[in-house]
């Protein structure tokens, strides 16, 4: 991000105010920032401290329940070795693992074809497609998993085969969500294009050959939204998945660790643990693509 | 190399909008012809139609006898330049230049590519930034890839979209003159868009001057100067623009004359043949003439007084106002006058102008059309 | 009311401009009704003609076109692939004999039994072998409701390509010219026999002479009709990589939405109009019915009868939603600007770092982090445990003994930590965008920092952010996710219905959704209502912010 940019566009303050006359520039300013600072501090702890004490329930090994301290009497990995031997984590891992790159892949595949169409391609209905979606958009989504549910049971997609019918609900509809990245394609100069058919390429060459090689910042973000996708979905793994601790996914399988009273006493600390486990991957893939996903995100917002 | 026909061409948008309205021009083989016009007029419009970019609403297309209207632009065997230059930022300027040729079926050979290229290069002095991306490049520079990418491939219409208006005016004036020596060397038809007049008088063999999408004229540079066939070309064509006068032409025998602010000038012969020819009698018009030849006189001028005074190095412009607060412009060269005369000529002094009967152009106050078309 | 023109606007104090516009907008509202009317009117009309044209140019393709068009209209294809256009041809009979034979065996049946949804329930049957009565499967009402809506999906399908079939057929006879030329030829002798018709006095030679005329005058004309070759098959499929590429790139993701968007959505409707649920399934359990409006006025009209009535739940549960929906927009998008141009006023230092914790919190799943912070504010949990070693006495905060006021506001606070960093993100990229001349002449005309963001930022973000406040806003009715996993709709509210699947305080409508087709019973057919429900209000909003939000604008502009 373009810090010099970001500094002189920020609204500063104006020293030429009557009462802040005599205190001086560096004085008022001072004064200002340490507030800023202190505001800045306590916000940093409250945003950071649910995800370290999460790690540091994690290496409890006194007890497993819910506890009213936060540093550990005992540390160690047993919560860690208790979750990878004694319950179905690896495979829920893999589960959305597996769920996360095919969507991945697919869903980025879908919406680069909706977008780009919707952008580039002038044709008969497009304005119909694009209402109709808006008003698609509009219902839940989840009213949708009931029937779904049933289909995929029909195809042997549910339960302990989840994958499959996980991953085709996420990708299939992914259409619908092209507007970031038509967002960005809408940026691209047309004469780009126009150039590319006057130098003698069809539209597939087009795409091919001009587009897709400067669309990087959007392949990224639809691919890392669509891979993390995953990885946080409730509603529909659970009811794919169905109770089959076969066929859960990370949120649906460590949610059954901790749904009953009793559980929570028996399984905290590996919930915990496994928090950790997840969280670990994912923010480390998200720092190194930052900077795709907060222009993605930016971009999103303005083209609305 | 070849011809272009537009018959009847019309372009409408959604909305019945029309962008150009029946346009015909037959554009000969090799010839350079230039689009020119406000913005908005339509030019660039016919220009991408004959491209492929827009689609032709009504009227046909044809390149080489060949209609092309419902041809992609791909299939059309042209080459065009953007205004933007429209260079694909992720390739190198090589692979820029190379990419029309890389699309040809049969494949051409790498070596083919190379030679090609490279030559195009040395041709508009590039040859340096070869392995640069086009990010790292000046303005000029771009301009000249650009020019390279287009000149690569063998084409039948050599395309420009306002090639030039992205450059400061140094730099325009330079690349204007190496497009003229690039026509020599392209040799094939070129239509070129532009909306300055400049351009337009200096590049073109046709000019074709378009307003509110409809044709105004269509001639040499030295027709359209001189033998304008409306107000607006008259006034578009020309920088200062050409001084209008409402007044009278009075018919007196043979003889045609015109009374601006009660002056009384007598037309030349020649125009006043055509006059006659042409059947006019005494009228109303609005009466033209170009700032560069308007002389100031001791006697027996238009009286007005000045207003401001543009010192531009070899001239002066004067803006002057005339007995009914009418603005006119006079070109007066510097080389004419003498220190004092040229220090004289401040706001608020009084002078008398005149021109002579031969350079007077004569418009319909209706219609704007020119009395001097021959019918 | 007095319409002011834009200038005497300008004449009007800042208080007479409020209500000038308060009024301007109550006497819109009218206006703006009769502009949705007229605008179906319209739609209508013109949908009413398309019809019409398309039927025209049915019958008139029959009269005009040769016999290999007109088998067309019993065989798909048939003139496309006599004219050589075998790819064509080939896919449009495939399409019709799949057609019929599906037709044949499946999808008529489905759609016969489609008025009664099944007629033979789950019974007993007597099984002669073992002399016993068995269990047997009945209608499955389930299936008949989804294969028939695929099977009109199907039926629809067909009519469409049967139709780009027979305009297919017009349109290769224009080419080759073969139709229009017919036509004048019809025209020729029409214009023979009327010549006879109306001119009965005419000598037998005059007769001739001008029949030889027009004769001629048509003869010439069908000569100078143009005949061009048709394209080839190799042309169809390049073609689909050049100016038809668009079908191309949407058959994939299009085909997707149809299956797993459109269709369970039209499905759903439809269930909302019987008694489908766990109880009555079709296959396994009862059948189930058409029933009318039924569903509708549970969950609509107010009912007295028995204490609690599902329709005052609803209502309920409908105004905490949009409630939620409004707090979580609008807190999150303030916060979060007012996070941003901290972070980014001039003269804070490690701008890079604060800004990554925040967007550090993006990238743990929110799952995590919801279940987590679920728990800290657990009975017994870590904001407790604070509280009580500070001497005070634990909260009920969010489980089923909270207060339900309690348990809403620590879900939108909650939120609160969840969204900033979202739109810390946003409002910094729109910021960045702000011209710096804007307030640097802010700054010579002497405004203050605060008068700087009220005159400049503000209505920039919102005027930029427009459409993603209400994308926001409708997003927010739906966050099934922050509702369900922090609070899980906790505490139950008292004195519901019983077909109400024990509803919480905190619920929105779509976890509500969730819990009435996961609990016991599920009541399928009253999630369904719920869902078109939500739909209206979610389309209703939509439609009035789009007309009142200025950022309204042509998506052309942006190109």
């Amino acid at each position: 991000m373009a810090e010099e940019l970001l500094n002189t566009n920020t609204p500063e303050v104006v020293e030429h105010k009557k009462d802040k006359r005599h205190m001086g520039l560096t004085a008022s300013r001072t004064i200002s920032n340490t507030v800023i600072y202190f505001i800045l501090v306590i916000m940093t702890v409250v945003w950071l401290v649910p995800f370290i004490f999460l790690v540091l329930q994690s290496f409890r090994v006194e007890s497993t329940g819910m506890v009213g301290y936060i540093i550990p009497e005992q540390w160690g990995f047993n919560n860690y070795v208790n979750l990878f031997t004694n319950t179905k984590f690896p495979k829920w891992f893999m589960n959305t693992f597996i769920i996360a790159l095919a969507t991945a892949a697919l869903q980025t595949i879908i919406v680069l074809c909706m977008s780009y169409t919707l952008s580039r391609l002038r044709f008969g209905g497009r304005k119909f497609l694009m209402n109709f979606m808006l008003v698609l958009g509009m219902f839940p989504g989840m009213l949708t998993m009931i029937i779904l549910y049933r289909v995929l049971a029909d195809l042997h997609m549910t339960q302990q085969n989840s994958i499959p019918g996980l991953i085709l609900v996420y990708a299939a509809s992914s259409g619908m969500g092209y507007y970031v990245s038509k967002g960005f394609f809408d940026t691209l100069p047309k004469s780009l294009d126009e150039a590319a058919r006057v130098d003698g390429a069809n539209r597939a060459q087009v795409l091919l050959k001009v587009i897709l090689p400067l669309s990087k910042p959007i392949v990224i973000y639809t691919l890392l939204t669509a891979f993390m996708g995953p990885w946080g979905d409730f509603a529909f793994a659970s009811y794919i998945a169905f109770n089959n601790s076969n066929g859960m996914n990370v949120a649906v399988g460590l949610n059954s660790l901790i749904s009953t009273p009793a559980s929570i006493g028996k399984n905290y600390t590996m919930f915990c643990a496994g928090g950790v486990v997840v969280a670990i991957p994912i923010t480390v893939l998200f720092l190194f693509l930052q900077k795709y996903y907060v222009e993605g995100v930016t971009g999103g917002a303005v083209k609305g | 190399m070849a011809q272009v026909k537009l018959t009847n061409v019309k372009k409408i948008y959604q909305g019945n909008v029309v962008a150009v309205h029946d346009f015909n021009l037959d554009i000969q083989d090799k010839e350079f012809i230039v689009f020119v016009g406000p913005s908005g007029c339509g030019k660039s419009t016919t220009l991408r139609m004959v491209a492929g970019l827009e689609e032709i609403s009504e009227g046909t297309v044809e390149i080489d006898g060949e209609v092309v209207n419902d041809l992609q632009p791909k299939d059309r065997h042209i080459s065009m330049v953007f205004q933007n230059y429209a260079l694909y930022p992720h390739l190198t300027v090589f692979e820029n230049m190379a990419f029309p040729l890389r699309l040809l079926r049969p494949k051409m050979s790498n070596k083919e590519i190379y030679d090609r290229v490279t030559s195009a290069a040395e041709v508009l002095g590039i040859t340096e930034y070869l392995t640069r991306k086009p990010k790292a490049l000046s303005g000029g520079q771009r301009q000249r890839v650009a020019i390279g990418r287009a000149m690569v491939k063998d084409c039948k219409v050599f395309l420009m979209d306002e090639p030039l208006s992205n450059l400061d005016a140094k730099l325009r004036n330079q690349m204007r003159a190496e497009i003229i020596l690039l026509r020599k060397r392209i040799n094939t038809t070129f239509i070129y868009v532009t909306h300055d007049q400049t351009e337009a008088m200096t590049l073109g063999d046709r000019i074709v001057i378009m307003k509110d999408g409809y044709i105004m004229q269509v001639g040499t540079p030295t027709e359209v100067f001189d033998e304008p066939a409306n107000l607006f070309v008259a006034q578009f064509i020309g920088a200062p623009m050409m001084n209008t006068v409402k007044c009278q032409l009075i018919k007196e025998g043979k003889k045609y004359f015109v009374n601006p602010y009660g002056v009384k000038l007598e037309v030349d012969g020649e125009k006043a043949q055509i006059l006659a020819d042409n059947g006019v009698e005494t009228r109303d018009i609005i009466l033209g003439f170009r700032p560069e030849h308007v002389d100031i006189v001791k006697e027996n001028g238009i009286p007005v007084s000045v207003l401001v005074n543009e010192m531009m190095g070899s001239e002066i412009h004067l803006h002057v106002l005339t007995s009914d607060n009418a603005k006119l412009i006079v070109r007066v060269p510097t080389v004419r006058l003498t220190k004092e005369e040229r220090e004289g000529l401040t706001a608020g002094k009084e002078l008398q102008i005149s021109f002579p009967g031969k350079v007077m152009h004569f418009f319909d106050p209706e219609t704007e059309k020119s009395l001097l078309v021959k019918e | 009311m007095k319409k002011y023109s834009s200038l005497e606007y300008l004449r009007l104090t800042k208080i007479q401009r409020f209500f000038y516009k308060i009024a301007c907008f109550f006497v819109g509202i009218p206006q703006f009704f009769k502009k949705i009317g007229l605008a179906i009117v319209k739609f209508a009309k013109k949908f009413g003609i398309g019809v019409k044209d398309e039927f025209k140019d049915l019958v008139m393709t029959f009269v005009n076109g040769d016999y290999k068009t007109r088998i067309s209209y019993a065989i798909m294809g048939f003139g496309s692939f006599t004219r050589k256009q075998y790819g064509r041809g080939i896919l449009f009979f495939l399409f019709e004999a799949i057609f019929i034979v599906y037709m044949a065996l499946a999808g008529g049946y489905w759609i016969s039994m489609l008025p009664s949804l099944g007629k033979i329930g789950p019974h007993q049957e007597y099984d002669p072998i073992w002399d016993v009565w068995v269990p047997a499967y009945g209608d499955n009402s389930f299936k008949i409701l989804l294969y028939s809506v695929l099977t009109i999906f199907f039926i629809v399908a067909f009519i469409y390509t049967w139709r780009l079939n027979i305009k297919q057929n017009r349109i290769s006879e224009e080419i080759i010219g073969s139709m229009p030329k017919r036509c004048l030829e019809k025209e020729k002798k029409q214009k023979i026999v009327e010549l006879k018709k109306n001119n009965p006095d005419l000598s037998t030679e005059e007769l001739s002479q001008k029949t030889k005329e027009i004769e001629d005058e048509y003869n010439q004309k069908i000569e100078e009709v143009p005949s061009k070759p048709l394209k080839s098959t190799k042309d169809d499929v390049m073609s689909l990589i050049d100016n038809e590429f668009h079908k191309t790139l949407l058959a994939l993701p299009v085909t997707g939405i149809l299956i797993f968007t459109v269709m369970p959505i039209i499905f759903m409707i439809l269930v909302a109009f019987t008694n489908y649920s766990g109880q009555a399934n079709g296959y396994t359990n009862h059948l189930f019915h058409w029933v009318g409006m039924d569903n509708f006025n549970t969950v609509l009209v107010w009912s007295n009868s028995g204490g609690a009535s599902f329709s005052a739940t609803f209502g309920e549960v409908l105004a905490w939603t949009l409630m939620w929906a409004f707090f979580a927009t609008f807190s999150n998008y303030f916060l979060g600007m007012i996070v941003a141009m901290i972070i980014n006023k001039k003269g804070i230092k490690l701008k890079k770092w604060w800004r990554t914790v925040l967007v550090l919190t993006i990238a743990i799943p929110q799952f995590i982090s919801l279940l987590y912070v679920n728990k800290m504010f657990s009975y017994t949990g870590v904001i407790n445990g604070v509280i009580t070693n500070l001497g005070g006495t634990p909260v009920h905060f969010m489980d089923d003994y909270a207060e339900p006021w309690v348990s809403r506001l620590t879900v939108i606070l909650v939120n609160i930590w969840i969204g900033i960093p979202y739109l810390m993100l946003i409002a910094t990229g729109i910021l960045m965008n702000i011209p710096a001349d804007l307030y640097e002449s802010a700054q010579i005309d002497g405004a203050n920092v605060f008068q700087q963001y009220m005159k400049i930022t503000l209505p920039y973000m919102l005027f930029v952010t427009g459409p993603y406040l209400l994308t926001s806003f409708t997003g927010n009715m739906n966050n099934f996710n922050v509702i369900f996993l922090l609070t899980g709709g906790a505490p139950t509210m008292i004195n519901t219905p019983p077909n109400a699947a024990s509803v919480g305080s905190t619920d929105l409508l779509i976890t509500w959704l969730f819990k009435i087709t996961t609990t016991a019973g599920s009541k399928y057919y009253l999630a369904s209502v719920i869902g078109i429900l939500v739909f209206l209000v979610v389309a209703i909003i939509s439609i009035i912010v789009y007309n009142i939000i200025p950022s309204n604008k042509n998506e052309e502009d942006f190109q």
